[in-house]
């Protein structure tokens, strides 16, 4: 009886850790995203000034965070695709400006 | 040279009545910029939404809606419904019933769960082809700011450097914090023909739009100076006339753009 309560209250106390972890990393994960979305957009304004290297790299993760935006729940998926896409190709008309030049 | 300014003029108007006489008609002053949305509205049993430019650009910048909020520059094209707006998202942005512009508190937008004796404020923004006393009238609301002579008949501009206006272009929670313009100089467009040059500044452009507005949707990367961009195309809704001719000042005010010398 003793070691069913002693086992029941190391379930209660080493479980309910795991559980909050696991929930506190799905949040974390979703913010994630939201953080270097923040971080890619939010260089429009002086992205005049790159080099082509910088701006091949800001291109380059707008790629590789669109799929995640792609598993957002709509209406957030549409809103922030469009915004990502248009620092994308933002950033294209820079790096094709200075190519160009 | 006031002789040409005089006839360049005349040209304009002319150009405004012949515009308007072949069935390209001009809206009446509170008109101008004015959008119907009504994708889902009569789906729903609501009238379409009303939605005026000249209200909104006196508290907001461009960019803040059609960037940060993802507003479409095209009507109907965003698809907005009662349940995004009650998400957060698209006019829900603001008109949440808790975003405070000013000392107001922007009224919310849409409710899903609105019994059909709850829907009498629907029609706040429901209005199309009903009589329904606005909060902000045209005439009350623009009297003080500074006159022009076509479009809203609104100096917008100069509605903003008399401090008369201030657009707010960053929205807690949705806008994401840049770094401050770093406004290119102005350049000079060589006109074809009798009109003046044109002087293209970036600074008052990009202050109210930023850059992802304009580049590349609707001026696309080029090599300086192979393409030439013809009044047709323009008066047809392509480049400047996405915007000149449906909210920003329309084009017949040749002068404003035709500017030669360049202005300080």
């Amino acid at each position: 009886m003793i070691a069913a309560i002693l086992v029941s209250c190391a379930v209660l106390f080493t479980g309910m850790p795991i559980v909050q972890r696991e929930s506190f990393g799905a949040g974390d994960m979703q913010e994630d995203w939201k953080r270097e979305f923040d971080n890619i957009c939010s260089k429009t304004q002086d992205a005049l000034e790159f080099s082509v290297g910088e701006l091949r790299d800001l291109i380059a993760r707008c790629d590789a965070l669109k799929p995640r935006i792609e598993k957002l729940d709509e209406p957030q998926r549409k809103v922030t695709l469009k915004r990502l896409q248009m620092c994308r190709d933002f950033y294209i008309y820079l790096l094709e400006a200075k190519e160009n030049q | 040279m006031k002789a040409v300014a005089v006839w360049i003029a005349s040209f304009c108007s002319i150009l405004a009545f012949v515009g308007a006489a072949n069935g390209g008609s001009i809206p009446i002053p509170p008109e101008y910029g004015k959008v119907i949305i009504r994708n889902f509205s009569n789906r729903a049993g609501l009238a379409g939404v009303r939605f005026d430019h000249w209200l909104h650009r006196a508290f907001y910048t461009c960019r803040l809606c059609h960037v940060d909020i993802g507003f479409a520059m095209e009507a109907n094209a965003t698809k907005i419904d009662a349940e995004t707006n009650t998400k957060g998202f698209y006019c829900g942005s603001c008109h949440n019933g808790i975003r405070v512009h000013g000392d107001r508190k922007i009224f919310a937008s849409c409710s899903l769960e609105a019994r059909s004796e709850e829907r009498t404020g629907c029609s706040r923004c429901h209005s199309v082809g009903k009589n329904v006393k606005k909060e902000y009238g045209y005439v009350s609301f623009t009297e003080k700011l500074p006159k022009e002579n076509f479009g809203n008949l609104i100096d917008w501009e100069e509605a903003e450097s008399q401090g008369l206006i201030r657009p707010v272009d960053f929205l807690p929670g949705i806008s994401v914090s840049r770094a401050s313009l770093n406004v290119q100089k102005d350049f000079r467009i060589k006109s074809k023909g009798w009109m003046p040059n044109v002087t293209f500044s970036h600074k008052k452009h990009a202050l109210w739009n930023g850059c992802e507005l304009c580049h590349p949707e609707i001026f696309p990367s080029v090599k300086k100076g192979t393409v030439k961009y013809s009044m047709l195309q323009i008066f047809e809704e392509q480049y400047c006339g996405l915007c000149h001719g449906r909210v920003a000042f329309p084009l017949h005010q040749c002068q404003k753009c035709h500017t030669n010398p360049m202005p300080r």
